[in-house]
């Protein structure tokens, strides 16, 4: 397959599943914030968000204007901001166009007609009279399109590079999404962790295996540790193990790259670390640490099957999580 | 539904007079157009506009944003018939066409015969933009050069069909040609088998073929790719298509790396040799090396390669001075030369603003004649005489007089009218036809081809960078 191909693949699989993750967080933020009337509360129940959903915390005044005259719309739909949910569908269409050839027809007409619909006026006008059909809307074609890749595709090393994409960024989302818990001193209010959980769609889920109260420990333990919740991280990791041992060909329990070794260390920290021990060394700490691996695992694919041996030493390596992940958006 | 209908003059290729009635070829399709109201026809092109939408079947222009806007082709549920008798014909004319223009580029890339017995001046082909001097005298495989083309072809006002122009680069548009036929298909199945139309679906597969035929490894099954621009050029969606059809890779020049004389293609699985490459990158920009050093879309390295005999492409280059509109005025003179017959198809009178008696013509009656520029393509750079105004008139005559070998003139061909759905109901247009044919082993014309629309009533433009739709082409 064509590294490029793979490339517009992978990217292709996180952008749709980055769209549904923020349509995820807005509608439970959004309906959170309408609880309240003290303006102070509402900007602080969208602060969090904004930050896990922003690429840089270097914010235009552009930006901050439409953030504080409506952050959801801001999340949605403003075009200022180049991670908006439309530009998400934008990118991901844009990534789709160029592999048409390895999709269903059925996925494209999909990814096609909602991206014709957020750029129309009608998104813009379903946000204005009723928001929660619209960001149910985008919930149900990010399902419906992962359905269609699951149902009328070949099972190959392209479909694999999209399941990989699409695991790194929903480990990524929820990451994210714990991480607003530790935004603010003190400890998180359960009001606060009931969105989380409802944000990552977990909350039945939980319900069913703790049966008792949404206390910040058991929600932690289970979004970062669950072995069956498909948006716990360690569901996720389990996942990119498997798509990578898939692609090379390589049996369970050995790699033959470094993002494969990086992939099977980071699983077995969270194979045998407790809850306990993860509060001990600290919430936001742990979250910082998996989001560099996730953000070094995805490194290492580009590194391995898109770049030439000859090509890696060109590419800038820097620390910090924001400025990797915004080159590698660059990377289109 | 035809009752208001007009052929003001022209020749139309449904009516064959005001009162006569349409020719025995449309009256199955007259029957049936006339059977719907305007509502229903209506209503059933914008389904079939939708379709094209939502699929993607798009092109982009460029202009009204720096981006560009993409766009459907415009699309007339009215089918354009041609009958067995006419296509024959046409492809009697094409086939020695595309026989002589091949002969031409052999000979002038080696010999240069037909410039030393002066049937061609030598100046004509050597100041050609398109002319490419890597290619003196490298042989190409089964001296064949243009193994694409897409030959321009309309109707005089006697019905005559005439070349207007041969595309022999890469000419665009087969794509929709494919689409157009599988969308009449579902809008009139039943008109459409009772007709016995031939069908054009194969183009896909004898594309391949005539690739594969190039290939300089002969063992195994050669590795074809198709190299496009990317995805913000116009025709993408052809590409695209076309490379999903016949199943081999679309690539960008930068999926390809030329090395030590050969061209692979960058995988996940390492680098794999490519032996044929059906390009749909203009010649300036293949190589940064050889030709536009500014270009990104090329491959640095691919020229060193295809000159090796390593990799083939197609088309060749330097196939441009072929088609120059210049060199169009030699095209008979050259059937006549190399192949010893009269041209089948008739050609435009052309003035060529380099002979001076020519260019004084032109000059004269720039109001009644289509003025080209040499190497425009799209219909771009061209002056409409009737249609123009004093001051583009006179901006013309200064840049014909400063770059005289630039620019050719012809007098104003009333093409052909085809019935046509417009906003006040059935109208005549003015059409054009663009046939491909594939030139390998054999040469091979896909029955029927792209029939293109003037849709503005009165233009003679039809290109679709500049308002122009497109019309199903039956052969029968």
């Amino acid at each position: 397959m064509l590294s490029r191909v793979a490339d517009s693949l992978y990217w292709l699989g996180r952008y749709v599943e980055r769209a549904e993750n923020l349509a995820r967080m807005v509608e439970v933020t959004r309906r959170d914030a309408l609880e309240t009337f003290i303006n102070q509360i509402r900007e602080d129940i969208w602060k969090p968000v904004i930050y896990a959903t922003s690429l840089s915390n270097d914010l235009t005044q552009e930006q901050e204007d439409s953030i504080k005259e409506d952050p959801a719309y801001y999340i949605t739909l403003a075009e200022v901001n180049p991670m908006s949910i439309a530009a998400c569908i934008s990118l991901a269409r844009e990534n789709a166009r160029t592999v048409r050839d390895q999709l269903s027809e059925e996925m494209w007409l999909e990814l096609n007609s909602i991206n014709l619909y957020m750029k129309s006026g009608k998104a813009a006008r379903a946000y204005q009279s009723d928001p929660e059909t619209l960001f149910r809307k985008i919930i149900r074609f990010s399902i419906i399109f992962q359905g269609l890749s699951q149902s009328t595709i070949e099972h190959d090393e392209g479909w694999h590079f999209s399941r990989l994409g699409k695991f790194i960024e929903r480990a990524d989302k929820t990451s994210r999404i714990l991480d607003t818990l530790t935004f603010f001193r003190g400890k998180p209010s359960s009001f606060s962790t009931m969105a989380v959980l409802r944000s990552c769609s977990g909350f039945t889920a939980f319900r069913s295996q703790y049966r008792v109260e949404t206390s910040l420990r058991n929600v932690v333990s289970f979004l970062f540790f669950s072995p069956d919740f498909p948006r716990s991280i360690r569901f996720c990791l389990r996942r990119i193990d498997s798509a990578l041992l898939e692609i090379s060909g390589t049996p369970q329990g050995t790699y033959s790259n470094e993002a494969e070794r990086l992939t099977g260390s980071t699983l077995a920290m969270l194979n045998f670390t407790g809850i306990d021990q993860l509060l001990e060394d600290g919430l936001h700490e742990r979250i910082d640490d998996i989001q560099k691996r996730l953000n070094e695992i995805g490194q290492n694919i580009f590194e391995n099957y898109v770049l030439l041996p000859s090509e890696i030493r060109k590419v800038v390596r820097t620390e910090g999580l924001q400025t990797s992940l915004m080159q590698q958006h660059q990377q289109q | 539904m035809f009752s208001q209908y007009q052929t003001e003059g022209f020749f139309d290729e449904m009516f064959s007079s005001p009162e006569g009635g349409s020719f025995e070829h449309y009256q199955e399709i007259e029957k049936v157009i006339a059977s719907m109201s305007d509502d229903q026809l209506r209503e059933k092109q914008r389904h079939t506009e939708s379709s094209f939408l939502e699929q993607g079947v798009t092109f982009t222009v460029y202009g009204d944003t720096d981006s560009g806007t993409e766009r459907i082709f415009p699309f007339d549920l009215i089918p354009r018939v041609i009958p067995s008798h006419e296509w024959t014909q046409i492809e009697d004319g094409l086939t020695q066409r595309i026989i002589a223009l091949n002969l031409f580029l052999t000979d002038i890339y080696h010999e240069g015969k037909i410039l030393k017995d002066k049937i061609i001046p030598e100046d004509v082909v050597k100041s050609a933009a398109h002319y490419c001097k890597q290619m003196e005298n490298l042989k190409v495989p089964g001296d064949i050069y243009i193994h694409i083309c897409g030959s321009d072809l309309i109707r005089d006002d006697k019905g005559n069909y005439l070349v207007l122009e041969d595309n022999g680069r890469c000419p665009s548009g087969a794509s929709y040609l494919l689409e157009n036929r599988e969308a009449m298909k579902r809008a009139f199945p039943k008109l459409y088998q009772s007709l016995g139309v031939r069908p054009v679906g194969s183009y896909p597969a004898t594309l391949r073929k005539t690739l594969e035929f190039l290939s300089p490894r002969q063992t195994g099954t050669p590795v074809c790719v198709l190299l496009t621009p990317g995805l913000y050029n116009s025709a993408y969606f052809e590409h695209s298509f076309l490379a999903k059809q016949m199943g081999i890779e679309i690539v960008e020049g930068r999926d390809l790396i030329a090395t030590d004389g050969y061209v692979y293609m960058r995988t996940t699985r390492g680098l794999v040799q490519v032996d044929v490459i059906y390009r749909r990158v203009d010649d300036h920009f293949l190589d940064p090396l050889e030709f536009r050093k500014d270009s990104l879309l090329g491959v640095p390295g691919i020229m060193q390669a295809y000159l090796k005999g390593n990799v083939a492409l197609a088309n060749a280059p330097g196939t441009g001075v072929a088609d120059d509109k210049v060199t169009y005025a030699y095209v008979p003179d050259m059937i006549r030369y190399y192949l010893d017959q009269e041209p089948i198809l008739g050609s435009v009178p052309t003035f060529l603003g380099w002979r001076e008696a020519d260019r004084s013509h032109i000059l004269e009656n720039l109001e009644s004649l289509v003025v080209k520029s040499a190497n425009e393509s799209g219909g771009y750079g061209m002056l409409m005489g009737p249609t123009s105004t004093k001051k583009e008139r006179a901006e013309f005559a200064e840049k014909i007089k400063e770059d005289p070998r630039d620019f050719v003139a012809q007098p104003v061909v009333s093409l052909s009218r085809h019935p046509t759905i417009c906003p006040e109901g059935v109208e005549g247009r003015h059409v054009d036809l663009r046939p491909y044919i594939l030139y390998g082993e054999d040469i091979e014309i896909i029955p029927g081809g792209l029939t293109r629309v003037a849709l503005t009533k009165g233009s003679l433009v039809v290109n679709s960078s500049q308002g122009g739709g497109s019309k199903d082409t039956w052969v029968l």
